[in-house]
């Protein structure tokens, strides 16, 4: 009955988008502080990578390896963050765009470790992890009319969508506090904000490391779904990619990372020659984006019309 | 003696925009700085929430020396200000802006945030109760959800008032609140701004509006090329030939600060 | 040996000096970022490429045909990105750099399938020819650059500094309303400079292609980069940094392919931004640093 339902491709590029929902989180919440970061891709490798080489070679349970591959990450972010950080934002784009070089390089080259621009196979994957717990448990996805790789998928698919829905709550959490509105007043009046006793470096570095962080947990839960990453995974291009999904989405509000995510990622999906003049078209909107509306497609005034529009419905009603 | 400047003096490339200024502000006290444009007096708040560093001289605040202090332990320690150009945060609401007036007085981090701990609820409670409080008190309470940047001219300096007292200040700079005020409004500022003083805040005020600053200040400094020219009474101000002098004896020059 | 080495990392140090002058004109006059920059760069090699070796022109007119269409790339990346930003309400400093990251990839990937992705080569009838002095090989091609090089800097600085256009530029750059004011046409000014800026590219374009015999659409990421690395080494919007800084990461470039691990070459830009960030910030030029942009 269920499986008739289930079809993994589709459930693959649900599990994609949710990552790349991830990675415009990730640009998201340094934005949100004013910071544009041009490294996610770097970020997102770094994570990638710890947590592939720790449970392929010290044999480490797979969320242990993300764990520790994400707050690499965002050990990282702060340790770039902090010089960067105390000059004006150009600063802070180029140290971004130069690390995801450098990041890039040294994957290539460190050979003996990273295996070069062939990359890294046989990383253990989260879906058949998950299913050999379940055998353990003494669950058997026949139990529930699935086939082994219905189950797998579908797997993968509950386990991200928990983590992304997390993401989502905590930062929107954030967002309402005390932290947020540090945040955004940075991001308006960085003068002003310290002159009504903000922190500013703290904030900054706080939010431009927790996208470091996220960054670096979507690379590791990419390389964990994938089973192999190799260097051409992290390049600029995918950095500029991920900036798009915020940028276009609407970088004022979450809800517009999280929209341009799932356009993005499904268009090419839905519309083939899309995929293959993608990056040129995405540089044509991002020109046009920057001219006619700089905040993205979802913003706060759009939002509240949508609100209103649903006020004035149930008022009818 | 709340705030006391000594000897301060600010070179830009060359240029003396303040030499060798000294003045006491005593505790509850409105003082007055006042001068022809380009005297130097928004580089005197410039230096003293030390956007710039004097070149030389020191800024002592309740008896500490905070000259080089970063900015926002020196709102910490209880002086905060609005700017002659209004800097709002213009894309949040007029309560938020207050909230955030309020951050230093408050403590909640990630995670409580995140968690909404019984402590960062009851804080945040605290801070927007007192927001409100303050923009009842600047006439804005029942404006508390627009944008500050679709606000009024007149609202939005007010706004800015707010803002600075939610950081509970001894010590409020405020640089030409009154500008571009009409004559009702400019009364009702000055109710606020005595009704400020009342509750024990002592006001540093820049002003253009020598009506207004005469019938407000207790004392008033009067800066000219970026040098003190006589200090006093309003009283003893309006009889000084120095000022009156540098008043009526040229044109006004291009504001350097 | 030793000498040799310097010779190339001279060589390569002022093409990287003539990159990084793109982007400090720029940015000095505009307080922008053209990250643009490194694509249009590359399309300057590709039509070096295209002139010499497909159409079979001689070098002087690839060049010339390489300084017109940067600099037309030049006016047209200022019509349609930069210009639509200026002085707009409400628009974030950020917004011209997202904005000409778009031109960026666009350009590369144009060229991409206009070109495909591998290196072309890029063929002087000169290439093969050197001069032996002593036990040193000097390549023609490697004294071409350096003079190219010495002649378009020296020409920049007296262009800045004795002519009217330069005089307005350099005022444009210290304070854009003061120059308006004292009746200087700043938008034609700017628009001059991201044109000059551009073609220098274009120029610098053509001499990376003879001087590493290869160009692919990728390269102009790379090099961008370096340019990037040797603004904030030479101090922002600084001409005398860039050409210093060009120099300085030419030579260490060289030097640690010659005597250590050629692969980390690319990672010396980078390192050396972050060393610069931490303990000069203004860069060795700079004299202040430019908060708030």
């Amino acid at each position: 009955m269920l499986a008739d339902f289930i079809n993994p491709y589709h459930l693959q590029i649900a599990s994609f988008i949710l990552i790349n929902i991830l990675l415009a989180i990730s640009v998201y919440v340094p934005l949100s502080s004013g910071q544009l970061s041009l490294g996610s891709a770097g970020f997102m490798g770094v994570g990638a990578y710890t947590s592939a080489l720790l449970t392929i070679h010290f044999d480490l349970p797979i969320f242990v390896g993300i764990l520790i591959g994400a707050s690499v990450a965002g050990c990282l972010g702060i340790i770039i963050g902090i010089p960067s950080l105390r000059l004006s934002g150009v600063y802070l784009a180029i140290a971004t765009l130069g690390l995801g070089e450098v990041i890039r390089v040294i994957f290539v080259n460190w050979e003996s470790l990273t295996k070069g621009s062939i990359g890294l196979t046989g990383i253990p994957q989260m879906g058949r992890e998950l299913l050999n717990l379940a055998r353990d448990f003494g669950i058997q996805p026949a139990m529930f009319g699935l086939r082994n790789n219905q189950f797998v998928y579908l797997m993968v698919f509950v386990i991200l969508f928990i983590l992304v829905t997390a993401t989502i709550w905590f930062v929107f959490r954030q967002q309402n506090s005390r932290v947020g509105r540090s945040f955004s007043s940075i991001q308006m009046d960085e003068k002003a904000a310290e002159s009504m006793g903000i922190n500013i470096t703290y904030f900054k570095v706080l939010s431009f490391s927790q996208g470091a962080f996220l960054a670096g947990l979507a690379g590791a839960l990419f390389a964990h779904v994938m089973g192999y990453i190799s260097p051409s995974d992290f390049s600029y291009h995918r950095a500029v990619e991920i900036l798009i999904f915020t940028v276009f989405g609407g970088s004022e509000v979450i809800i517009g990372s999280i929209f341009g995510a799932i356009f993005l990622t499904l268009i090419p999906e839905v519309l083939r020659f899309v995929s293959e003049y993608r990056y040129i078209i995405y540089g044509i909107m991002l020109v046009i984006l920057m001219a006619v509306r700089p905040q993205g497609i979802l913003d706060i005034q759009l939002l509240s019309k949508f609100k209103r529009l649903k006020r004035s419905k149930g008022g009818v009603r | 003696m709340v705030l006391e400047i000594r000897n301060v003096s600010k070179n830009f490339g060359g240029i003396h925009a303040l030499k060798d200024v000294s003045f006491q502000i005593q505790e509850g006290e409105i003082y007055g700085l006042i001068g022809p444009n380009g005297a130097g007096k928004t580089t005197m708040f410039n230096l003293i929430t030390n956007i710039f560093e004097p070149t030389s001289g020191q800024i002592v605040f309740n008896d500490s020396n905070i000259t080089g202090l970063k900015s926002y332990k020196i709102t910490e320690q209880g002086i905060c200000r609005t700017y002659q150009n209004i800097r709002l945060f213009s894309q949040m609401s007029a309560l938020k802006n207050v909230m955030v007036g309020g951050h230093c007085r408050s403590t909640s981090g990630v995670f409580s945030s995140v968690f909404r701990t019984k402590k960062q609820k009851r804080e945040e409670k605290a801070l927007t109760e007192k927001a409100e409080e303050l923009l009842d008190l600047v006439g804005l309470l029942e404006h508390k959800d627009a944008l500050a940047e679709n606000l009024a001219y007149g609202q939005q300096r007010r706004l800015e008032i707010a803002r600075a007292m939610a950081s509970n200040p001894k010590l409020l700079l405020l640089d030409e609140p009154a500008a571009g005020m009409n004559e009702k409004e400019t009364d009702s500022l000055y109710d606020l701004i005595k009704l400020i003083q009342s509750k024990g805040i002592t006001v540093l005020i820049i002003e253009h509006d020598m009506p207004l600053v005469m019938k407000l200040c207790d004392r008033i400094t009067v800066l000219n090329f970026g040098e003190k020219l006589a200090e006093g009474t309003p009283y003893e101000i309006q009889n000084n030939e120095a000022v009156i002098e540098a008043y009526l004896g040229r044109e006004e020059d291009v504001d350097i600060a | 040996m030793l000498l040799e080495q310097f010779i190339n990392g001279i060589t390569l140090g002022s093409i990287y000096a003539i990159v990084a002058l793109g982007f400090t004109l720029v940015f000095g006059v505009l307080g922008i970022i053209n990250m643009a920059h490194g694509e249009i760069f590359m399309v300057g090699a590709f039509v070096g490429v295209m002139t010499t070796g497909v159409l079979g022109w001689p070098l002087w007119l690839a060049f010339v045909a390489s300084i017109v269409v940067t600099a037309i790339l030049g006016y047209l990346l200022e019509t349609f990105t930069l210009r639509p930003l200026r002085g707009k309400r409400g628009v974030s400093h950020l917004a011209p750099l997202i904005s000409t990251i778009g031109v960026s990839i666009l350009l590369e990937n144009l060229s991409h399938h206009l070109f495909g992705a591998g290196n072309k080569p890029f063929r002087t009838e000169f290439a093969e020819m050197s001069i032996e002095i002593g036990s040193i090989t000097i390549y023609i091609v490697q004294i071409v650059i350096f003079v190219i090089s010495i002649i378009l800097m020296i020409g920049l600085s007296i262009w800045l500094s004795k002519t009217k256009a330069g005089k307005a530029l350099r005022a444009t750059a210290e304070n854009l309303e003061t120059a308006s004011i004292l009746g200087v046409d700043t938008k034609k000014i700017i628009t001059l400079t991201v044109i000059i800026a551009s073609a220098m590219g274009g120029i610098a374009g053509i001499l990376v292609g003879m001087a590493f015999n290869s160009v692919s659409p990728q390269m102009g990421l790379a090099i961008g980069l370096k340019g990037l690395a040797i603004i904030i080494l030479g101090g922002m919007g600084n001409v005398k940094g860039a050409m210093v800084g060009g120099l300085i990461l030419g030579l260490s470039e060289t030097f640690l392919v010659a005597y250590g691990d050629s692969g980390y070459r690319d990672a010396i830009a980078f390192i050396m931004i972050i060393v610069i960030l931490l303990l000069r910030p203004q860069g060795i030029f700079g004299s202040k640093i430019v908060e708030g942009r």
